[in-house]
């Protein structure tokens, strides 16, 4: 063997060994958006369920009450693509009980304005993570070598949610 | 939150004082107290020092130069078969690695750990042309974090800048009680004092300047006394100062804990000189919360914490003569001073290791929310997969 097909050689090894390693980086990524997801999907889940508890136990007005109720009912049932934009409106609509509770002007069990306020910190930091996630996949299926590939095989490209980060 | 078990690896020698050191020295006592389980992986490098009973010994560091001071970090292939080791011993729930973005252990922990991973970004750096060669290494064991933090908003955009991905920021805990109950020492007080603390060798932390500012203050405030603590030699800054100005500056080497604190408390007004290189300046919001009035640069990370002015003065950075004009005027202006004290310790509560260490638990939570824990990644190879 002459020194040329060595070198071919250690090229397609080389290829692919790198493919190898980004295939097993590509599902690593897939596996990371897929549980922050379901984390965030649980918390927001939580927060609908909040949400109409908040309704049923305080003294808000029937306009308010009626708000955040169907608001959190559109949350909960959305389908993927109006998700983002249905958590968005419960966001603002809940920062109206928030705001109240901070001018005394609510009649609320003080342990569900803790778990709001919690709960609120929580879903921010989930879509950030969520976010970064989806963000890290998005950039290396982006790279040429691995659409060329098909190292993504069937995974759907995760999609990258436009949650407003400052309504929350 | 569940109680679970945490492994936190330490880039920089456990033994040699620190920012990072103190911050994971606290967390982990502040997580134990919760009553989780807290193994910390660090490098030491005089093992005849004990250490907390958490502190597992990694090998002896070496030294390289990074961002304008020396750090003590280790790595190579007896660290990392250490620290799988150490991984694959320890059980855990969740890794916590600081500074997983230099070459350290904390880096080769990355590499070797598989599942829920957090990670602390503690340094700002601008952008440097190495990191472009790096950064394509790097960039796939940085991604397997599972959730980042970033102490500033400094340490935050460096992230962005140099991988492209984002942070939740969680500024550095302090335990803001102990300064503010920390007894006022004689030795410190009086009027006029002028404190500074720091590595003072190091050209960042702008002793330098500190000192310059002596001879314009000097003039107008003839008793004014200039406290130095930390370790280093003070001949160089001294030998060209007029004798009497001498006499106004005392050094006193490196305290301890207590000390600290009670110097903190104890000086009228702490100046932070420093030049640059900062990422958040936990030694401001130490002052502050002793309830001490704070002269700082306006670099960025200290104009941050001091809220742009409004709970401490801020002088044009490297500018002696402006820092002079800045300290004349807050001895004069005793309102002013307390005013400034008086902000300074309310807005530095926020900075106090009960709530930081809440948020930090919180990340934890959303990081083993996927119900895995920390495995080694070549457990993970197709070919040793059961």
């Amino acid at each position: 063997m002459n020194l040329e097909n060595l070198a071919v050689l250690l090229f397609i090894v080389l290829i692919g060994w790198y493919l190898s390693f980004s295939a097993s980086r590509l599902d690593r990524l897939h596996h990371r958006v897929e549980t922050s997801w379901a984390t965030l999907d649980s918390l927001l889940q939580k927060r609908a369920a909040l949400a109409q508890e908040i309704v049923a136990e305080s003294n808000l007005d029937p306009a308010t009450a009626y708000l955040i109720s169907t608001s959190a009912t559109a949350a909960r049932d959305a389908n993927i693509i109006e998700r983002s934009s249905a958590e968005s409106i419960l966001s603002e609509s809940l920062k109206l009980v928030q705001n109240a509770a901070l001018d005394n002007a609510l009649e609320l069990p003080s342990e569900l304005l803790v778990e709001l306020s919690d709960l609120t910190s929580k879903v921010k930091l989930a879509i950030n993570i969520h976010l970064e996630a989806v963000n890290a996949t998005r950039n290396v299926r982006s790279q040429w070598i691995i659409r060329l590939f098909r190292l993504a095989g069937k995974a759907p490209l995760p999609v990258r949610y436009a949650f407003e980060d400052d309504s929350l | 939150m569940k109680k679970i078990r945490i492994g936190m690896v330490c880039p920089y020698g456990w033994d040699t004082p620190g920012g990072v050191q103190s911050h994971m020295r606290d967390l982990a006592e502040y997580l134990i107290g919760e009553g989780h389980f807290v193994s910390i992986l660090a490098p030491i490098s005089d093992d005849a020092v004990s250490f907390e009973d958490y502190v597992v010994n990694a090998g002896k560091p070496i030294s390289i130069p990074v961002n304008g001071s020396v750090a003590r970090v280790l790595f190579g292939p007896l660290a990392s078969s250490r620290a799988k080791q150490w991984i694959a011993s320890g059980d855990f729930d969740l890794l916590h690695l600081h500074e997983p973005a230099i070459p350290s252990l904390s880096l080769l922990a990355c590499s070797a750990a598989e599942g829920p991973l957090v990670g602390t970004f503690h340094v700002s750096t601008p952008k440097k042309k190495a990191i472009y060669a790096i950064g394509p290494i790097l960039e796939p064991i940085v991604e397997k974090l599972t959730a980042r933090i970033a102490v500033s908003e400094l340490a935050r955009s460096t992230l962005k800048d140099h991988f492209d991905t984002d942070a939740v920021v969680i500024p550095n805990g302090i335990d803001g009680q102990k300064y503010a109950n920390a007894p006022i020492t004689k030795e410190f007080s009086g009027p006029n004092t002028i404190g500074f603390m720091g590595r003072f060798e190091e050209p960042r932390k702008g002793l330098q300047v500190l000192i310059d500012s002596l001879a314009i203050v000097a003039r107008f405030v003839p008793d004014v006394k200039y406290l130095i603590a930390g370790p280093g030699d003070s001949d160089e800054f001294v030998k060209n100062l007029n004798p009497q100005l001498q006499n106004r500056i005392t050094f006193l080497g490196r305290l301890s804990d207590r000390q600290k604190e009670s110097f903190l408390k104890s000086v009228e007004i702490y100046v932070a000189p420093n030049t640059g290189g900062e990422s958040f300046g936990i030694i401001l919001t130490e002052a502050l919360s002793a309830g001490t009035a704070v002269v700082a640069s306006d670099i960025p990370a200290f104009k941050a914490v001091l809220e742009n002015g409004e709970v401490g003065a801020l002088f044009r950075n490297e500018d002696s003569s402006d820092l002079a004009k800045v300290i004349v005027a807050l001895l004069r202006d005793d309102a002013r001073r307390e005013k400034l004290a008086t902000n300074g310790k309310l807005s530095a509560q926020k900075y106090d290791w009960q709530v930081v260490a809440e948020q930090i638990e919180s990340v934890y939570e959303m990081a083993i929310a996927g119900g895995q824990r920390v495995t080694l990644s070549s457990e993970n190879r197709f070919w040793s997969r059961r």
